[in-house]
C-alpha cells in the first residue's frame, strides 16, 4: 500500500515537475544550522556548460561602429573636460546657488524643452502625450510663472521626453553608426543629425524669446549646460570597469531602442 | 553530590551554550516583505520600508584620490590615466567624532549604490566616514594592489591597510575618536582580515567591527555565483538571447506604464508588475553581473602583470585602441578561471605551492577562526537564504560567533541591509 501511494506521490511531484518548469513552487530545504540552500530552487541545465552569458554578450558587443578610434579618443576627452572642468564648474554652481534657485533653473530650461517634446509627440501622432504636454506648457508658463516653477509634475503630468532622433526612430530610421559626440557625449548619426533639428525648432518658435537672447547672451548658453550636467547623475568611471566605453555604448544603444518603442 | 555536582556542570554548561547561540530574527516578526532571495537581491527593500537618509547636499563630503603605486603611472596603458591614482570619498562631521571605514564588494568602487547607502547611514548617526573600493575593484587593482591580483585575501587586507593609513595621513587634522570598520559582501571578509591585521599593526585599533553578508568558503562563493549563469531560462532559443529576453520585457513594461521613470523604486516596482522574472531569469542577471566583474578582474590583473593570457604582454594601447577584442575574451573567464588561471600560480610561486584546498583555508574566514571566536569587538548579520553561502557555511559561523552573530530568514544578498530593522540594528551595534 505504502509502494503504491509512495509512486502516486512520485509521479504527481514528476507531473508538477514537468507542468512547470522551474522549481520555484518546491517546498523550501531547511538544513539543521537554519540555512535555507536558496541554489535548490533553481533549474539548472544539466551539464552546467551552457554559454549563454557569452553568447548574450558577444551578440551586444555587435554595435555598428565604425569610427571607434575617434569615438574613444573623444570619450577620453569628455572623460577629462568633465573631471577637469565640468564637474569643478557645476560643483561651484550648486555651492553658490541656494537649491530652490537652481530648481527654478531647472524648470525653466525643461519648461523651454517642452516645445521640441510637444513638437514630437505631435509629428509622432501620440495624441495623449501631445495634449498631455501642451497642458503642461500652459500650466507652467502661467502658473508657473514662465516655468520657474513646474505645478504641472505636481498634478500629475509628468515630463515626457521626445526628440526628433526618437521621431526619426519611430519612421523607420535605424540608429546609424555609434558616434560620440565631444562635451554631449554617447549618440549616434541619426540621434546628432535629430539634435540638429531639435536645435532649429527651438530657435524657429523662439519660445519665451529665450533662443534669442542666447544667440546674443552665450552666458545662458552656459547657464543651460550647467543645468543640465547638474540634472545628469552619469558620472565618468562610475561604472568602473576598464570597458567602459563598450558598456555606455550598449547602454546607449539600447535606452534609445526602448525610447524609440515606448 | 556527585550527582549534583554533575547537573550543576549540565546545567551551567546549558546556559553557557544558551549564551552563545546566534541571535536568529523570527520570520514573523520580521517584516521583511520579500521572501524569494533572488528578488530581494535584486530589488532591495521596498522604498517606504528604507530608512530615512540625508540628502547628498547635506553631507559635506569629498573625492580624493592617493598615489599609493607610483610606478603604475609608467606601467599601466594610456587609457588607464584615470585609475593611475585611487580615489576614495570622506564624508566629515563638523566636530571631533569616531571615524568609520567602509569597504566594497565584488568589483564595486568606493561610490557603489550600498557604500553610498551605508554612509548615509552612518554619516547621519554623526561618523565620519571613508568610502574605499574592494581590492577586486578595477580601479583598486590599478592604482593599490601590490600584485594586483586579488583573491589571496590576506594581501588584499594588507594593501586595505595600506590605503587606510594613507587616507590618515591625507587627512592630519581631522578630529578622529575612535575607528571603526565595516564592510558588506566580499568586503565584510576583507575587513575581518583588516581587523586581524590591526591587531598586530597596531595603527588604527578598530573599536568595532561589523561584517554583513560575508562569505564563509570564499571558493563555494565564487562557484555559486559562476553556477548562476548555467540556470534553464524559459524563453532563450536561437533568436532571442538573455539580455534581449530582458529588455523585451523592459519595454513592454514601460510600454504599459506610459512613460519612463528611472527612479529608485524602478526595480521594486518592475519586480511586482507582470513582467517580472522568473527566478532563473533573476539568477541568470545576477550571475551576469558578477560575471563582468570577473571579466574586468581577469583582464586588469593579467594586463598588469603582463601574463599574456588575454592581452598580449607587448600590444600597443592607446586612448583610440579598441578593447572589445580582450572583452571578448575576458568575458570567457569566470571566476574560477581567474583563480585556476591567475591566482594560483601566482600564490604557488610566492608561497612554495600548496594545492587549491590550502588557498581556500588560507582565503576564507577559516584561517581567522580562533580569533573571531575570540574577538568580542566583531559581529556578523547573516541572511538563512543568502545565494553566496553553501550547506554548513552558517553552522560554522554559528560556532566561531555565537551570540554575535545574527541570522535574518529573508533577504537573499544584502537585500535587506537597507530594511529599518537591519539598519537599527547596524547602527545600534556600534553605538553600545
Amino acid at each position: 500500500m505504502a509502494k503504491y501511494l509512495l509512486l502516486i506521490a512520485a509521479l504527481l511531484c514528476a507531473g508538477v515537475a514537468n507542468a512547470d518548469n522551474s522549481k520555484a513552487n518546491a517546498p523550501v530545504v531547511v538544513d539543521s544550522d537554519g540555512f535555507k540552500e536558496p541554489l535548490s530552487k533553481l533549474k539548472f541545465n544539466p551539464g552546467l556548460d551552457q554559454r549563454e552569458f557569452e553568447r548574450s554578450t558577444l551578440n551586444a558587443l555587435a554595435v555598428y561602429d565604425p569610427l571607434e578610434e575617434w569615438n574613444r579618443r573623444v570619450y577620453h576627452f569628455n572623460y577629462r573636460f568633465d573631471q577637469w572642468v565640468f564637474l569643478p564648474v557645476v560643483d561651484g554652481y550648486r555651492y553658490i546657488t541656494p537649491s530652490f534657485l537652481r530648481t527654478g533653473v531647472s524648470n525653466f530650461f525643461n519648461n523651454i524643452g517642452d516645445v521640441p517634446n510637444l513638437v514630437n509627440s505631435l509629428l509622432q501622432f501620440k495624441g495623449k502625450r501631445s495634449l498631455e504636454t501642451t497642458a503642461r506648457l500652459l500650466l507652467n508658463t502661467t502658473i508657473g510663472i514662465a516655468g520657474l516653477w513646474d505645478p504641472a509634475t505636481a498634478m500629475g503630468l509628468p515630463r515626457q521626453n521626445e526628440d526628433f532622433g526618437q521621431t526619426l526612430g519611430f519612421y523607420g530610421v535605424p540608429g546609424g553608426a555609434y558616434f560620440v559626440l565631444p562635451i554631449l557625449g554617447p549618440s549616434n548619426i541619426r540621434d546628432t543629425s535629430g539634435l540638429a533639428v531639435d536645435f532649429t525648432i527651438d530657435t524657429a518658435i523662439n519660445f519665451l524669446n529665450v533662443a534669442e537672447v542666447s544667440s546674443n547672451h552665450p552666458e545662458v548658453w552656459i547657464l543651460r549646460g550647467i543645468d543640465k550636467r547638474n540634472q545628469t547623475n552619469f558620472r565618468y568611471g562610475q561604472l568602473n570597469s576598464p570597458f567602459e566605453y563598450e558598456k555606455v555604448r550598449f547602454v546607449y544603444t539600447e535606452a534609445r531602442k526602448l525610447q524609440v518603442a515606448e | 553530590m556527585l550527582r549534583s555536582l554533575r547537573f550543576a556542570a549540565l546545567f551551567g554548561g546549558l546556559i553557557l551554550s544558551a549564551s552563545a547561540l546566534a541571535v536568529d530574527v523570527d520570520a514573523a516578526s520580521y517584516g521583511y516583505p520579500l521572501t524569494n532571495p533572488f528578488e530581494a537581491t535584486i530589488a532591495t527593500t521596498p522604498p517606504n520600508l528604507r530608512p530615512e537618509l540625508p540628502l547628498d547636499a547635506d553631507i559635506d563630503q569629498e573625492d580624493r584620490s592617493l598615489t599609493v603605486r607610483p610606478e603604475r603611472a609608467f606601467e599601466l596603458p594610456e587609457n588607464f590615466w584615470a585609475v593611475k591614482k585611487l580615489t576614495y570619498r570622506i564624508a566629515t562631521q563638523d566636530k571631533a567624532a569616531p571615524l568609520i571605514f567602509l569597504i566594497a564588494g565584488t568589483g564595486a568602487r568606493f561610490d557603489s549604490t550600498l557604500n553610498e547607502y551605508l554612509k548615509k547611514l552612518y554619516y547621519k548617526a554623526g561618523y565620519h566616514v571613508v568610502q574605499l573600493s574592494s581590492p577586486t575593484s578595477f580601479d583598486f587593482i590599478s592604482a593599490a594592489s601590490r600584485f594586483a591580483t586579488p583573491g589571496v585575501t590576506k594581501e588584499d587586507a594588507e594593501d586595505l591597510y595600506r590605503v587606510m593609513q594613507a587616507v590618515r595621513a591625507q587627512n592630519p587634522k581631522l578630529p578622529v575618536t575612535d575607528y571603526y570598520l565595516t564592510g558588506y559582501s566580499l568586503g565584510a571578509l576583507d575587513a575581518a582580515f583588516v581587523a586581524h591585521l590591526d591587531e598586530t599593526r597596531r595603527s588604527f585599533n578598530f573599536k568595532k567591527v561589523l561584517l554583513l553578508n560575508p562569505p564563509v568558503n570564499l571558493y563555494t562563493s565564487i562557484n555559486n555565483l559562476d553556477k548562476l549563469v548555467q540556470t534553464e531560462v524559459k524563453g532563450i532559443n536561437s533568436s532571442t538571447t538573455f539580455y534581449e529576453l530582458v529588455l523585451n520585457k523592459l519595454t513592454r513594461y514601460f510600454q504599459e506604464k506610459g512613460y519612463i521613470d528611472l527612479n529608485d523604486a524602478l526595480l521594486y516596482d518592475f519586480m511586482q508588475s507582470k513582467e517580472q522574472l522568473t527566478n532563473e531569469q533573476m539568477a541568470m542577471a545576477i550571475g551576469t553581473s558578477f560575471r563582468f566583474s570577473a571579466a574586468d578582474i581577469a583582464f586588469t590583473s593579467d594586463l598588469i602583470n603582463r601574463r599574456g593570457l588575454i592581452t598580449p604582454p607587448k600590444f600597443p594601447i592607446t586612448e583610440g585602441t579598441s578593447l572589445t577584442p580582450f572583452l571578448k575574451r575576458a568575458l570567457q573567464c569566470d571566476f574560477d578561471c581567474y583563480i585556476t588561471e591567475q591566482v594560483i600560480p601566482m600564490w604557488r610561486a610566492r608561497t612554495d605551492g600548496g594545492s587549491l584546498l590550502q588557498l581556500i583555508d588560507q582565503v576564507s574566514l577559516y584561517a581567522l577562526k580562533d580569533y573571531l571566536h575570540n574577538s568580542p569587538k566583531i559581529a556578523v548579520m547573516h541572511n538563512a537564504d543568502d545565494v553566496i553561502l553553501g550547506p554548513g557555511d552558517l553552522g560554522f559561523l554559528r560556532k566561531t560567533f555565537g551570540n554575535r552573530l545574527t541570522v535574518y530568514p529573508y533577504g537573499g544578498h544584502c537585500g535587506n541591509l537597507n530594511y529599518r530593522v537591519n539598519s537599527d540594528a547596524m547602527l545600534e551595534f556600534f553605538r553600545g
